[in-house]
């Protein structure tokens, strides 16, 4: 639920989430299009969390290794374009993963699959938002 | 001007057994938000989901363009309470993302209040974002608005 005051530029709003998992967060316009934002989040980063919320489960689900140990991050990049106001253009994915026992090759046909399994993955795409994947299989304890 | 927004998630373990947490995001809102595959395919018990998540990015995204339309037009909101509801369906994906808005809109009629409602669905950020493959609708009701007048023909 979200609670908005005020016009455009000077307004403000306040999210809460459903399930009470988070409340009481602040945003803005200028915040939302400004370089930083310090304690006020954005539409672009609660997308940025629910895709690499998205991902980690995909890949997760892909990798079925109880011992996985994974680490998502979705840098989401919100830009103008002339004639058609902001648009989301890119999200940006950095996996980092320990996964006991797994080959290099397999790990990267797996992020593939995941990807392609990752429903808010296949939305940005359909929507022509470019999706990229830096991916690293890291060394594990027992390597 | 090119805006950037991250988050950061880390899990454990597979899908079923595992769990993930939303560590943090540019902000530093949110941290140690737990996520798991049961609470986003079932029923949701405190913990949040991507659904979630994409929900309040749509309904915060929402808010924001609806009042800057409306402000654009002469009748800046006093009030906009907006929710977003998405359905994920397992083994099909994200289907739908239902928008909710009640305004306080002094002075405006019940028809561009509508128009700019609908208007503010299509053109924000999420909307486009979501809009390759997700049915997109929207319910809006003006609060507390004055009926209309008919214009009496004079004569």
């Amino acid at each position: 639920m979200v609670t908005w005051e005020g016009s455009g530029a000077r307004g403000r709003g306040v999210i809460d989430a459903g399930t009470g998992a988070f409340s009481g967060l602040e945003y803005s316009q200028p915040i939302r299009i400004g370089k930083g934002n310090e304690g006020k989040t954005s539409p672009e980063e609660l997308l940025a969390a629910a895709h690499a919320g998205c991902f980690s489960m995909s890949l997760a689900g892909e990798l079925r290794n109880g011992e996985a140990n994974l680490s998502v991050t979705a840098n989401i990049v919100m830009d103008e374009v002339e004639g058609r106001g902001h648009l989301i253009r890119e999200s940006q994915l950095r996996v980092r993963a320990r996964v006991p026992g797994l080959a290099r090759e397999t790990f990267d046909e797996t992020v593939e699959t995941a990807h392609a399994g990752c429903s808010f993955s296949r939305l940005l795409e359909d929507a022509d938002v470019k999706v990229t994947i830096d991916a690293e299989l890291e060394a594990s304890h027992g390597d | 001007m090119a805006t950037d927004r991250t988050a950061s998630v880390t899990w454990h373990g597979g899908l079923m057994d595992g769990g993930g947490t939303i560590e943090s995001v540019t902000s530093g809102v949110l941290s140690s938000l737990e996520v798991d595959w049961a609470n986003r395919a079932e029923e949701a018990q405190g913990k949040t989901s991507p659904e979630e998540l994409i929900a309040a990015a749509h309904a915060a995204c929402f808010s924001m363009a609806f009042s800057a339309a409306l402000a654009k037009a002469g009748n800046p909101a006093e009030r906009l309470e907006t929710s977003a509801t998405v359905t994920f369906v397992p083994g099909t994906g994200i289907t739908k993302s239902a928008l909710t808005v009640r305004g306080i809109v002094p002075g405006i009629d019940e028809e561009t209040f509508h128009e700019l409602a609908d208007q503010s669905k299509d053109g924000c950020p999420v909307s486009k974002a979501l809009a390759g493959n997700v049915e997109l609708s929207l319910e809006a009701e003006l609060v507390g608005a004055e009926p209309r007048r008919r214009a009496v023909p004079s004569g």
